[in-house]
């Protein structure tokens, strides 16, 4: 009987074959990146030079956590893209039925489907800014950069049952590309990625402190302000995923489990 | 208890085991920009039937019939409002996994693959996602890949993307028999195929059955076809099953019965022809085709030894309406006749205009 280690171990292979087939395509996400960076840095000096900007982020070293919000921003598009954009991409491709005839339960496939995509894309952006952040900040900032990354590794949990929320909706919905292509935006500006919380509308505000990237930000912001940083508010980002983790991965399997008995009970697969 | 062991060996003989299944579709229809109007479609009316182990059983039926509902409610894909199911030996409502252990799927030859993929990654993708690992999953994958034949048309390494559509049928086909289950339901294997890969198709079908013993579903629109694979052939329109049996048993629908089939020009028939113009009645007409350009196909049903008094009268009918008769056959009932039969209500009135 096939099981979840199966389904991750597919999708792995159909990644790497992906990859393997699509080099140029492969070669260009070093890039992406770079791309980001220059986003955020666009964005956040809007209203003003470096210096300001350093300031408004409450950051000490605008280099470093360009180049890791970087990596958080693209980490958490690639986690909503592979868990929330696998129903999407395979009902377009006519993937999904076959999938879905896997003897391994339906919500199970949807949320350890977009795992393996979920690892390979932060490393594959951790190894593109990498060549960057030893330029500017040397070996200790590359090891700094490792540490978000194992930070981003860690609020994958909250963001796989975060994306499979939106996963659910997109089964049972038809505009399915209309709220995906909605709500990665909406992520990066809810987490602080572009501009501090503390500016954004109180809504927004509100809202940013379920939304799990937040977090990943939040010690990323930490991470390059201090040389070492202080354990306790680390600690303290840490549980707050670990809490989020539980909670979105609770109601991604209920809402899965619902959304997949209302499709096949409309026949939308 | 007795009675029980019975009825749960009768249901592990039969591959598929269908009863009373009904669906029904909720559809909304669009009255302005914020008007909609809910419409129930019943696309199953109490469908039952089984296939047997060892048996290719076609479902027939004009498009909308219900055919690929019923492909997805035996596949776990589709949860029906009511009736009972078994595959395999296996509820679909109660336990769906086990069902899908034991079944291959193909729904449609054209889609369903990753087109930047090659055929070989695709079949191992689906393999592994049905549990096979390693050095079975390796054997399996290259002997499914030389026994349709990709790996002589040099496809197995190509992107899907190159395929052509016998190509993607054969790799559909293969993605079905992965784990060499004991159940195989096909929705139109061989649709747009061209001959010889049909053919191949047709003869693993048929292999498949025969020689491994596997219970297959079939649900196309090729009379010919059935004909020719087909142990048994049910024919399903509007949600019903209107007939089921063996191909010679069905032709009893229409035996006694002397099929002519007709083709004149010169009619001003325009693309929707209404043939009660013509005097045929409903029961005389099991089909037309071909009415471009003024020129009409028709065939007509009639009571042996009336033939020529029939043919006299079409004539004379072609002649009052204006056209000319070019050509006069006397044909045996084939299973397209008695599936037009059987949906002529259908056929008749969307083509027709019969009463």
């Amino acid at each position: 009987m096939a099981n979840w280690t199966d389904v991750f171990r597919a999708q792995l292979f159909s990644s790497i074959a992906w990859y393997k087939n699509n080099r140029f395509m492969f070669f260009s996400m070093f890039v992406w990146p770079y791309i980001m960076v220059g986003m955020i840095y666009a964005l956040g000096t809007i209203y003003g030079d470096i210096e300001q900007y350093t300031l408004q982020m409450g950051i000490s070293n605008p280099a470093l956590y360009l180049f890791a919000s970087s990596v958080v921003a693209m980490s958490s598009l690639f986690i909503v893209d592979a868990v929330a954009g696998f129903t999407l991409w395979n009902r377009w491709l006519g993937t999904l039925p076959y999938i879905i005839l896997s003897p391994v339960k339906t919500s199970v496939i949807l949320i350890v489907a977009g795992l393996p995509d979920s690892l390979i894309s932060p490393v594959i952006t951790m190894l593109g800014i990498v060549p960057a952040v030893i330029y500017y900040e040397g070996i200790i900032g590359a090891a700094k950069t490792l540490l978000v990354l194992l930070i981003i590794f860690l609020g994958m949990l909250p963001m796989l049952g975060f994306a499979s929320l939106f996963a659910s909706l997109l089964l049972v919905l038809k505009e399915e590309s209309n709220i995906l292509s909605s709500l990665s935006p909406f992520i990066l500006l809810a987490s602080g990625v572009f501009y501090p919380i503390e500016i954004l509308p109180r809504i927004l505000q509100a809202v940013s402190e379920v939304v799990p990237t937040r977090y990943v930000i939040d010690a990323s912001k930490l991470v390059s302000t201090y040389l070492l940083p202080e354990a306790r508010p680390l600690l303290l980002i840490i549980y707050a995923i670990a809490i989020l983790g539980g909670v979105y991965n609770l109601l991604a399997l209920s809402a899965i489990g619902r959304a997949e008995r209302r499709v096949k009970k409309v026949g939308a697969i | 208890m007795n009675r029980i062991k019975l009825i749960r060996v009768k249901l592990l003989a039969s591959a598929i085991n269908a009863e009373r299944l009904v669906k029904r579709y909720i559809t909304h229809l669009r009255k302005g920009i914020f008007k909609r109007e809910k419409k129930i479609v019943e696309a199953l009316k109490e469908v039952s039937f089984d296939v047997r182990y060892g048996e290719i059983m076609g479902l027939l039926g004009p498009n909308g019939a219900g055919k690929t509902t019923t492909v997805k409610i035996l596949s776990t894909l589709l949860i029906p409002d009511g009736g009972r199911a078994i595959v395999a030996g296996y509820d679909v409502l109660e336990e769906p996994e086990k069902v899908r252990e034991n079944i291959g799927v193909t729904l449609s030859v054209e889609k369903g693959f990753f087109w930047k993929l090659t055929g070989r990654e695709n079949l191992k993708y689906f393999g592994m996602l049905k549990g096979l690992k390693g050095k079975e999953l390796d054997k399996r994958v290259n002997q499914l890949l030389k026994e349709l034949g990709l790996e002589e048309l040099e496809a197995s390494d190509k992107l899907c993307e190159e395929y052509s559509l016998g190509m993607k049928a054969r790799l559909a086909l293969s993605r079905a028999l992965l784990t060499d289950p004991p159940v195989v339901i096909l929705d139109e294997p061989t649709l747009g195929l061209d001959p010889p890969s049909a053919r191949t198709i047709r003869t693993l079908l048929i292999d498949m059955a025969k020689t491994r013993g596997k219970g297959v579903l079939v649900t196309t629109h090729n009379m010919f076809e059935a004909e020719l694979i087909c142990d048994r052939v049910a024919i399903i329109n509007e949600g019903v099953i209107v007939a089921i049996g063996t191909v010679p048993e069905l032709k009893r629908y229409v035996s006694g019965k002397v099929s002519i089939e007709v083709v004149a020009g010169g009619l001003d028939l325009g693309h929707d022809p209404d043939l009660s113009k013509l005097g045929f009645t409903r029961d005389e007409v099991v089909g037309t085709i071909d009415t471009e350009e003024g020129r009409l196909r028709v065939k007509i049903l009639c009571s042996p030894g009336e033939e020529e008094d029939m043919i006299a009268e079409v004539i004379r009918r072609i002649g009052a309406a204006g056209g000319k008769v070019h050509r006069v056959d006397i044909l045996e009932p084939s299973l397209e006749d008695v599936f037009i039969a059987l949906t002529s209500k259908r056929e008749v009135g969307s083509h027709g205009k019969l009463d």
